[in-house]
């Protein structure tokens, strides 16, 4: 009888009881990593959520059963969980009675978890009893708490619901009920009410309110240009939380103001992305003169918004040696000539009809983009350049793993190449000997010399691979010429697209003597001294750093021609460690672990004032923009094409033509440019480099970053780089269990959105090569209709 | 057909061996097969007729012999070259880029015809630009040619696979080959839809001006398309010519049923 009874029960509760069981694991799991220590604003209320979670989750699944049901299941998931984290207070306040070092095996349960969850105040509670040291004894009189089954309605004991993001919090509501057994009635109550809840949304079929609400959104003009206007929107929260001169903030953010705004910026841009993929072909009706006066008009006035915070509060971006606090005039200037570009394009693209929406939502995303960092202070700022590099990598990285396929796990030794590429012809740190005396400059940065010799490789090679490739190209015409006079259909290519040893000893001689010439040339005619001496080491540094990683892409690329898959992984991954060893290890030429310092901005020396940290994520936006303007028009061409049949099917591939040796390399040089660029502006930002700063866990970062974003899709890689660099820097608390959150993040993704979070679409060719079709042949348009 | 063309042969194979280990795949195969025809090549399975195209396409480098195309050495050439010089080819179990469309992947067919770098596609240079929309524009009129206009935009994974069929057919037709090879053009395929297939194969060759080599399992097939046929067996030719000398052929029927009666067995055991 007793035996039915207890089956009946368990079949009844078995989604509370397996709810509840995995609850409580999550549970103590925070509890013994210490969440509610280092994040105590967010510890109850992250408890509590998981609870929540569950109880949604029973809710769910229970819909079809009655309220009864649902109601019993859920508090004995509470219960369950409570009891759990009840016998690990148990075990803690007994093994600390025995004196035990608790501390020892619980290191990061805090003495405020314990009070809190046990209900034992404080000052009561001992982490160690008092032993006599001699007798090893308990000293006598001193209270041990061994006792955690307790209810206590006080304040000290109280569980305290906080939320805020650092220090202060924004929402602090003491319960004033404390103890385990007030904890285990609130799991109870959190899981009850989230069931309930659930269960009643369930039941009552609000889904379908919703699904007619959104069925009219759909046609709702007012909805889509509020998704339109997003970017701007949220601009405008932005803009009221900051103070505009002598007038204060119109939004206070209490606590975690400055981190609240980065969320708010970070919004932003993940706004401009979910604005631009939703832009429909779609002109409402306008004439061409009204979109492009619609455009122009919200780029204008952003512009302006955006020169009124230059000149109202000196946040400039650009700074000439002769203004070391930052030039107004240059930077409104600046703003100015890139709204009116933005502007001119769109004129140019708006001729076409149905690029109405896609273009306001570019344009104005763009121009938000542009005037946001004004709003920065420095910490920002700095944050919003680390995820700005993080992008460039990114982006970098999704040639060579997103278009191409090729599994690439040493992709930070070319952000290394680059950033080192930079400080060594930059940085001017001496060294000392044993006695601190100097002994001369360990990186000729401002060498005259060192940059000189910079300066002469980067024009010898560019002459030289010009001359060579205008070779080439002139060869394979005369021959593709012969070719076409042989042959009556088309052209037998392929069988010797190499131009003979005799002709390719031509083109090398042709080609060293016109570098040389045109060295020469420079060098004479003190060009080259005005040319190269003026210029920033920055510049010559970033040319240099693109040249130096794309050869090494290269040099990577030519033996792991033939590996595909893990093999790629393991050998790629050994040269990333390679290139840190050889920068660790080489001394005398790399400064060894001691890294490089004294890197100078790409600034004037005695620049101050926000210029000096807005002109490098002028320069990083700058960059990203370009590299992902670059990733979209190399995805839709030939060369991505290749790619991604590559990435499909190799063999089949190169059936249909494709060079896999051609095909590889370039990706693997153009991803390799690409972090060469990250890699510099890293430097720049930094100012010191290690080789400690290029390990593996950057290459599992962006690799990350890239997954979870979704791969080959731009936009994916932006908001992966927001994701995952961004806010744990926002959330400095979370921090510690930042690799923690990427694990678990990537198993949730793998599971749940197998493409990650903004996958890129499936292009739609047809339309367009339908239409390019019809203008080629007007004839066939009236065939379609006849048939 | 053109009589100047005919002095050289589209595809001549001379004495092609292709080993692996010691089995021979394909053994001193002698084949010529001349333009604007459709020749076949047929026989048991593991004759080594799939072995043949790989060598024609480059997957596999012959050990000895020639292989010529309109008279150039083709042997030892990449998969690439060989694709850029006008072999084009399907195969037996498809094989398409499944996360593309099928707009897409006949694009990729047409690779070998366009000649935009890297370079030129980050810039978007005026003639890049102009190559790029000529070549969406072909791959367009590929996929009406093959009926498939309607599914430009779906993914190959997701279309049918008679559909998938045609779809590597239109991937091959989009290098302007001068010789389509097609592995199995009907397997997997209903009467109807090998009908179907048939008047496909002969429109290309009257419309497109092409030359075909096959392999073929359905006999219906190989006799009533061929103007030429040759039978393979062990890697060895054993038999050539028009559909009705190959038919009456003792060699042929002796490789396709075993004729005497004792080896009967051995050949049904040995053979599959």
């Amino acid at each position: 009888m007793l035996q039915n009874r207890l089956h009946g029960w368990s079949d009844a509760l078995r989604e509370g009881l397996s709810a509840g069981f995995i609850t409580g694991l999550i549970l103590l799991f925070l509890i013994l990593i210490g969440v509610p220590v280092r994040l105590e604003n967010l510890a109850l209320f992250s408890l509590l959520l998981t609870t929540a979670i569950f109880g949604i989750r029973i809710g769910r699944r229970l819909w079809r059963a009655g309220l009864g049901d649902v109601l019993s299941n859920a508090l004995v998931a509470g219960l369950l969980a409570g009891v759990m984290v009840l016998l690990l207070m148990a075990l803690v306040n007994r093994w600390q009675a025995r004196g035990i070092d608790v501390k020892r095996y619980f290191d990061s349960v805090s003495t405020q978890t314990v009070t809190v969850l046990s209900g034992v105040p404080a000052a009561e509670l001992h982490p160690n009893p008092p032993i006599d040291p001699l007798t090893g004894r308990y000293v006598e009189g001193r209270p041990v708490r061994t006792d955690p089954f307790r209810l206590t309605f006080n304040e000290e004991t109280g569980l305290r619901l906080k939320f805020g993001m650092t220090g202060d919090s924004v929402f602090d509501l003491n319960l004033r009920i404390g103890g385990l057994y007030g904890f285990v009635v609130l799991l109870m109550l959190t899981s009850a009410l989230a069931a309930v809840v659930t269960w009643a949304w369930l039941a009552a079929d609000v889904g379908r309110y919703r699904r007619q609400f959104s069925g009219r959104l759909t046609g709702n003009p007012v909805a889509r240009w509020a998704i339109l206007l997003l970017p701007v929107l949220f601009f405008g929260l932005f803009w009221l939380t900051e103070g505009q001169g002598v007038v204060d903030p119109v939004l206070r953010l209490r606590a975690g103001e400055r981190e609240a705004q980065l969320l708010i910026a970070f919004l932003i841009i993940l706004w401009a992305l979910v604005a631009m993929r939703s832009a429909e072909a779609n002109d409402w009706g306008l004439g061409y003169t009204a979109r492009i006066g619609i455009v122009a008009a919200s780029v204008g006035a952003l512009v302006l918004i955006g020169i009124g915070r230059i000149t109202g509060n000196n946040s400039t971006f650009i700074a000439p040696v002769s203004e070391p606090r930052g030039s107004q005039t240059l930077s409104a200037l600046a703003l100015v000539i890139a709204g009116a570009a933005l502007i001119i394009q769109s004129a140019v693209l708006l001729r076409r009809p149905g690029r109405f929406e896609s273009q306001f939502a570019i344009a104005t995303s763009l121009s938000v983009l542009m005037i946001l960092p004004l709003y920065l202070d420095q910490y920002q700022t700095d944050v919003m350049t680390l995820v700005g590099i993080n992008i460039m990598l990114g982006l970098g990285l999704n040639i060579v793993v997103g278009y191409a396929g090729l599994l690439d796990l040493g992709y930070v030794a070319f952000f290394a190449l680059g950033a080192y590429t930079y400080a060594f012809l930059s940085s001017n740190q001496m060294v000392f000997d044993s006695n601190n005396q100097p002994i001369g400059l360990k990186f000729a940065g401002n060498d005259e010399a060192v940059v000189r010799a910079a300066g002469w490789l980067t024009i010898t090679l560019f002459v030289a691979s010009a001359v060579i490739a205008a070779g080439l190209w002139r060869w394979r015409r005369v021959q593709a010429g012969r070719a076409k006079a042989a042959l009556v259909r088309r052209p037998l290519i392929g069988v010797a697209p190499r131009p003979s040893t005799g002709v390719s000893v031509l083109l090398v001689v042709l080609a060293v003597g016109t570098s040389a010439l045109v060295a020469m040339l420079l060098d004479g005619s003190s060009l080259y001294d005005r040319l190269f001496s003026g210029a920033s080491p920055f510049l010559i540094g970033l040319v240099a750093g693109v040249i130096v990683s794309g050869i090494a892409g290269i040099m990577l690329g030519i033996p792991v021609l033939r590996l595909r898959g893990d093999y790629l992984a393991i050998v790629t991954l050994g040269f990333g460690e390679i290139i840190r060893l050889l920068f660790n290890n080489l001394r005398s030429f790399t400064g060894g672990p001691q890294g490089v310092l004294q890197i100078p901005r790409p600034l004037p020396e005695n620049v101050s004032g926000p210029a000096s940290y807005l002109a490098l994520l002028y320069l990083v936006l700058l960059g990203s923009a370009l590299i992902a303007f670059l990733s979209a028009r190399l995805k839709q061409s030939r060369t991505g094409r290749a790619w991604s049949a590559m990435k499909s099917d190799e063999k089949i591939a190169q059936s249909m033509g494709i060079n896999l040796v051609q095909a590889k390399l370039t990706a693997f040089a153009i991803g390799a440019m690409f972090a060469g660029i990250g890699g510099v502006l890293f430097a720049a930002r930094q100012r010191n480099i290690f080789p400690g700063d290029f390990r593996l866990d950057v290459s599992i970062e962006v690799l990350s970053l890239v997954i979870i974003g979704g791969m080959g899709s731009i936009p994916g890689v932006i908001m992966g780089a927001i994701v995952l660099i961004g806010i744990p820097e926002v959330l400095r608390e979370l921090a510690t269990y930042r690799i923690l959150v990427f694990g678990a993040l990537l198993v949730a993704m793998v599971i749940i959105r197998p493409r990650g979070l903004l996958p890129a679409p499936t292009p739609e060719l047809s339309a367009r090569a339908r239409q390019l079709a019809q203008a080629r042949n007007p004839g066939r348009a009236q065939e379609e209709v006849q048939e | 057909m053109n009589d100047h063309k005919s002095a050289v042969p589209v595809l001549e194979s001379r004495r092609l061996t292709k080993r692996f280990g010691g089995l021979i795949a394909v053994g001193d195969l002698d084949l010529v097969v001349w333009p604007n025809q459709i020749a076949s090549v047929i026989g048991p399975n593991g004759a080594g007729k799939t072995t043949f195209f790989n060598c024609i396409s480059g997957f596999y480098t012959p050990d000895e012999g020639e292989l010529l195309f309109y008279g150039v050495p083709i042997h030892g050439l990449r998969p690439d070259q060989i694709s850029a010089m006008g072999i084009a080819r399907t195969y037996q179990n498809i094989h398409l880029f499944a996360g593309m469309t099928a707009l897409e992947n006949v694009l990729v067919g047409i690779h070998s015809n366009l000649r935009a770098t890297p370079v030129g596609a980050m810039l978007r240079m005026p003639l890049t630009q102009e190559e790029e929309e000529a070549a969406l524009v072909k791959a367009y009129e590929l996929l009406e040619f093959v009926d498939l206009a309607q599914e430009a935009d779906t993914l190959a994974t997701n279309l049918a696979y008679g559909n998938q069929r045609r779809l590597e057919i239109a991937r091959a037709l989009a290098s302007d080959p001068y010789l389509l090879l097609l592995d199995e053009p009907t397997a997997g395929m209903n009467p109807h839809e090998t009908e179907a297939m048939m008047q496909f194969i002969r429109r290309l060759r009257d419309e497109r001006d092409l030359t075909i080599l096959l392999i073929e399992h359905d006999m219906k097939v190989v006799m009533s398309i061929s103007d030429q046929v040759t039978v393979l067996d062990y890697g060895r030719k054993i038999s050539e010519g028009t559909p009705e000398q190959v038919q009456n052929d003792p060699l042929v029927i002796e490789a396709y049923l075993g004729a005497p009666a004792d080896e009967l067995v051995s050949g049904f055991l040995g053979g599959e």
